[in-house]
């Protein structure tokens, strides 16, 4: 059976990422974007481009100027802690809370754009559907929000249940779903229409490692496919899985961003276990930076990466003897405590 | 655009009745019209009453549970109104379909739209419904049944409208009971101000033609009971000369008035659709 369906874009997640070349769209909307010429889109100019993005609630600041730039076809991790304002900075891109202050273009068009939202997936934090309708229901309703072709509904239906895992349950009322699945539905609602731009305010709060694990080949399927996404996220072992680049946020505001080679720096630990540590030793050590002793073991806290094997040779070279060599790379997190602790 | 509003209208139409509104309305009306059935069949049969006693009791019981009817029409007409955008903004169902093609405008439009469809279908029920029983029973059909349906469908659709302005910025529970006693407010002040033209006191008069205007229910409501008298009633009650009962009027409502109460309904749904649109999600 050759499928050609716009769901099939979606990396199917229990076939692993990018099995088969991409198949064409059948959803003729998105097919038109891609054949025509020109810049209809804004194509040639970033997916998301913001510039001194500002939302004041009361007193509180929520977003506190916020400039930044997502590329076409990233992956791009927004992290930071509980109430940075990453859900605020999402709902401003999608016109659903108007900014105080600064202003920001999303697929080349200015935010809240209506056209522009046809081209834009979007799973909120809070997935709330209609309880009274059934899973196959809330999908066709938003087939006809997005104003797909009525003959492509239930194709475009059928997968999106297929990839939310919901197809024995599409018969079901939404009010009776767990709160995995209503969270699955709601991947299945962004991904409805084959958009450009899909959303997420954390994909995975409700879902089970399966589905978690899912998710992150669905996210790889997409950007095999070229499309962008933008992640809100507090699991920074997934951002650091499926992230080309990322941004913290705290406090309202942006404190780095980054690809992850540049945000975890090119400056590790490592650990070397010496046979004898002389007067001779030690000077070689101090050479590749501030170290200090652990039992039987050597710690160096900032070491290029690149210079580790000089280090080995420079100690064989001096008489030492190495016994073992242990680099510990900075995790995602290790450098996000780090810069929360910094400011 | 048309497309979307129907969208949402349809969506609403389906949620009544899949939540059951509209089976809990029909059993209920059917109840109270029953009961008015049995009533009406005694009142026009009894033997204390002379027939010209009888022709008169008739209208004048039908007023009343036309009143009755009218009320229902309109705590129905607020109940469904006020959670329509307020609840979902609190359960967060308005994110998703906010963030898609549609205009905050088409959403609030397509709301009342449905919600007026549901409650022509259940004024133009509850009329006839009443009206035909009360014709098959005792034999008495006021003299323009249509527009009495249509006064007691623009007094809801009043209400709705209303309900739906404090939706967008209430939570459901505050627009409902706001909705409904501004309701109440408007009528009593309405019985208040024919007190005034009856005993001549100006101040009381004032607070009932202000409130005509501000809050046009109870305008609308004379306009269904002047429709409900038969000319026979109206004579007798003329020669008396007095007014104070708040089931009885001598004129109906004056074209400007009416042409007021459509100005009201444009500026109320603007004013929603306005306040939507400024309403964060
Ligand atoms: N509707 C609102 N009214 C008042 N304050 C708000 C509102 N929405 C957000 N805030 C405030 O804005 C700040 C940012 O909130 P936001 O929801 O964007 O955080 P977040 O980064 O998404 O947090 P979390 O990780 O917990 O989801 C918080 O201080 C919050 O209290
Ligand atoms: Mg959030």
């Amino acid at each position: 059976m050759s499928q050609t369906s716009s769901a099939d874009h979606f990396a199917r997640p229990f076939n692993g990422p990018g099995t088969g070349p991409p198949v064409p769209s059948s959803v003729p909307g998105g097919s038109e974007a891609e054949s025509s010429q020109g810049d209809p889109g804004g194509r040639g100019s970033p997916a998301i481009h913001a510039l001194g993005l500002h939302k004041r609630y009361g007193k509180t600041v929520a977003v506190a100027s916020l400039s930044m730039s997502v590329g076409r076809g990233e992956v791009f991790g927004f992290l930071g802690p509980n109430g940075a304002g990453k859900t605020t900075v999402v709902k401003m891109l999608l016109g659903l809370v108007r900014p105080s202050g600064g202003e920001a273009m999303v697929l080349g068009a200015p935010i809240g754009d209506r056209e522009t939202r046809r081209r834009i997936g979007y799973l909120p934090e809070l997935f709330r559907f209609q309880p009274w309708l059934n899973a196959a229901e809330v999908l066709a309703l938003h087939c006809r929000l997005l104003e797909l072709p009525k003959r492509s509904w239930d194709q475009a239906v059928a997968d999106s249940l297929r990839v939310s895992g919901l197809t024995d349950r599409s018969g079901d009322k939404v009010g009776g779903f767990s709160k995995g699945m209503q969270q699955r539905l709601g991947l299945g609602v962004a991904l409805l229409g084959d958009p450009e731009l899909v959303v997420l305010d954390e994909p995975t709060s409700a879902l089970d490692p399966v589905g978690r694990h899912d998710m992150r080949q669905i996210i790889r399927g997409l950007r095999t496919r070229g499309k962008t996404v933008f992640l809100n996220t507090h699991l920074l072992a997934e951002a650091e899985q499926v992230c080309d680049r990322v941004a913290v946020l705290d406090k309202g505001v942006a404190i780095a961003t980054g690809t992850l080679a540049e945000l975890l720096g090119q400056h590790g630990r490592v650990r070397v276990k010496l046979g004898t540590v002389d007067g001779s030793c030690t000077k070689i050590l101090s050479k590749f930076g501030a170290w200090q002793r652990d039992g039987d073991w050597i710690i160096l806290e900032r070491i290029e990466n690149d210079s580790i094997p000089d280090l080995v040779a420079a100690i064989i070279g001096g008489g030492g003897r190495v016994e073992a060599v242990i680099p510990e790379h900075q995790s995602l997190e290790d450098r996000f405590l780090e810069l929360l602790d910094e400011r | 655009m048309t497309f979307r509003i129907l969208t949402i209208a349809s969506l609403t139409i389906r949620e009544a009745a899949r939540r059951r509104l509209v089976a809990a309305l029909a059993a209920i009306t059917v109840v109270m019209v029953g009961l008015s059935a049995w009533g009406f069949e005694r009142l026009s049969h009894s033997h204390s009453l002379t027939s010209g006693e009888s022709n008169l009791a008739v209208p004048q019981a039908l007023i009343l549970f036309m009143f009755m009817f009218s009320f229902v029409v309109a705590l129905s007409a607020s109940a469904m109104a006020s959670p329509a955008v307020a609840s979902e903004v609190e359960s967060g169902v308005l994110l998703t379909v906010g963030a898609r093609p549609i205009r905050r405008s088409e959403i609030l439009v397509g709301k009342w739209l449905g919600l007026a469809v549901l409650l022509a279908g259940y004024a133009i029920a509850v009329s006839a419904l009443e009206m035909g029983v009360v014709d098959a029973v005792s034999g008495y059909l006021p003299p323009s049944p249509v527009l009495i349906t249509v006064f007691l469908f623009s007094e809801g659709l009043l209400l709705l409208t209303l309900a739906l302005l404090l939706s967008t910025r209430l939570s459901s529970l505050a627009a409902g009971v706001i909705g409904i006693a501004l309701f109440g407010a408007a009528w009593l002040a309405g019985v208040v101000g024919s007190l005034g033209s009856t005993f001549n006191i100006n101040a009381m008069r004032t607070i009932g033609s202000v409130s005509r205007y501000v809050l046009p229910t109870d305008g609308l409501w004379h306009g269904a009971i002047y429709h409900l008298e038969p000319t026979s009633m109206m004579a007798e009650r003329l020669s008396e000369g007095r007014n104070a009962d708040p089931f009885f009027v001598h004129t109906g409502p004056s074209w400007y008035y009416l042409l007021w109460v459509s100005a009201w309904f444009v500026i109320v749904l603007v004013g929603s659709v306005i306040s939507f649109e400024r309403r964060e999600l």
